[in-house]
């Protein structure tokens, strides 16, 4: 953990971690997410859903990031007022990052629940494709609403935001 | 016909898995490992021949002593009963065995009811 970029109009971070995108170091960060989660806002259903969010954001950026030395992940969890906010910052192939501008696009065309269940239809009928239910987990599940920033050199941020 | 006694229970770091006769499956923990979840759709399968072999009417899969999952588990339980689905006529039910406490089991299987309400009914323990 490494102190966390902010500017005048964003609050401080709870948390910021950066790391390689190891897919070994995945359960032990949505594990610290749903302690810290859990101890901060004293909601176990809230640590529930930060797990969620936590390891299917990270599963994606891991398993979509390139190979350049720059292509270490940042995960950023902060709150303001009722709202809370994880974010995934990641460097993927440029083929990743039109699938999930796709995706979220369709994604915001249903409601979360809708999305939920449009995806395990996909999944149902395309045995022999990857599941991609992940983002439309995050938001049924997590409760949380998505957005993405694509930001210079191809990193892109997903960020998720929802209710404490 | 598959000898019953040679299904193999595979080795899925997180997770416990018993199987009991005739037609039970409990897992307990988690199921976070993608590479693991080859192993855990092989056994899932040869455990789907054996009851179509054996003419089970019902299997039981008791998930509610598993705290998370990841999608690629979900994954698992949407190609189960797709593969019960796709026979004309399903040859038997899949029915799981669940937990209100854990959020991922409420939404994951409701969600899977309402597609596939026809092959898998859902129970909880509490």
């Amino acid at each position: 953990m490494s102190a966390a970029p902010t500017t005048p109009n964003t609050p401080r971070p709870l948390v910021f971690m950066r790391f390689r995108p190891a897919w070994a170091y995945i359960d032990g960060i949505r594990e610290f997410g749903r302690f810290f989660c859990e101890t901060t806002f004293g909601t176990p259903a809230l640590a529930q859903r930060a797990c969620v969010v936590i390891q299917e954001a990270l599963e994606n950026a891991v398993k979509y990031s390139n190979n350049s030395p720059d292509s270490e992940l940042e995960l950023l969890i902060q709150s303001e007022g009722d709202q809370i906010e994880f974010s995934v910052s990641s460097l993927p192939d440029a083929a990743h990052i039109e699938r999930l501008r796709t995706e979220l696009a369709q994604q915001r065309t249903l409601d979360p629940e809708q999305a939920y269940v449009a995806a395990f239809l996909r999944a149902s009928n395309e045995p022999s494709e990857s599941a991609r239910l992940g983002l439309a987990r995050i938001r049924y599940e997590g409760g949380v609403e998505l957005s993405l920033h694509e930001q210079e050199g191809g990193r892109v941020r997903v960020t998720a935001t929802g209710k404490l | 016909m598959t000898d019953i006694s040679a299904i193999e229970v595979p080795r899925v770091e997180g997770l416990g898995i018993e199987f009991i006769l005739p037609a039970t499956i409990k897992l307990s923990g988690m199921i976070t490992r993608n590479g693991s979840n080859q192993d855990l759709a092989g056994f899932f399968r040869t455990v789907h021949s054996d009851a179509i072999s054996r003419g089970l009417r019902e299997v039981f899969v008791d998930v509610s002593r598993v705290t998370f999952v990841n999608s690629s588990a979900i994954r698992l339980f949407i190609d189960w009963a797709s593969w019960i689905k796709s026979d004309q006529s399903p040859p038997y039910i899949l029915r799981f065995v669940t937990s209100r406490r854990f959020t991922w089991q409420q939404t994951a299987f409701t969600a899977l009811t309402a597609l596939m309400k026809d092959v898998l009914v859902v129970e909880r323990v509490d």
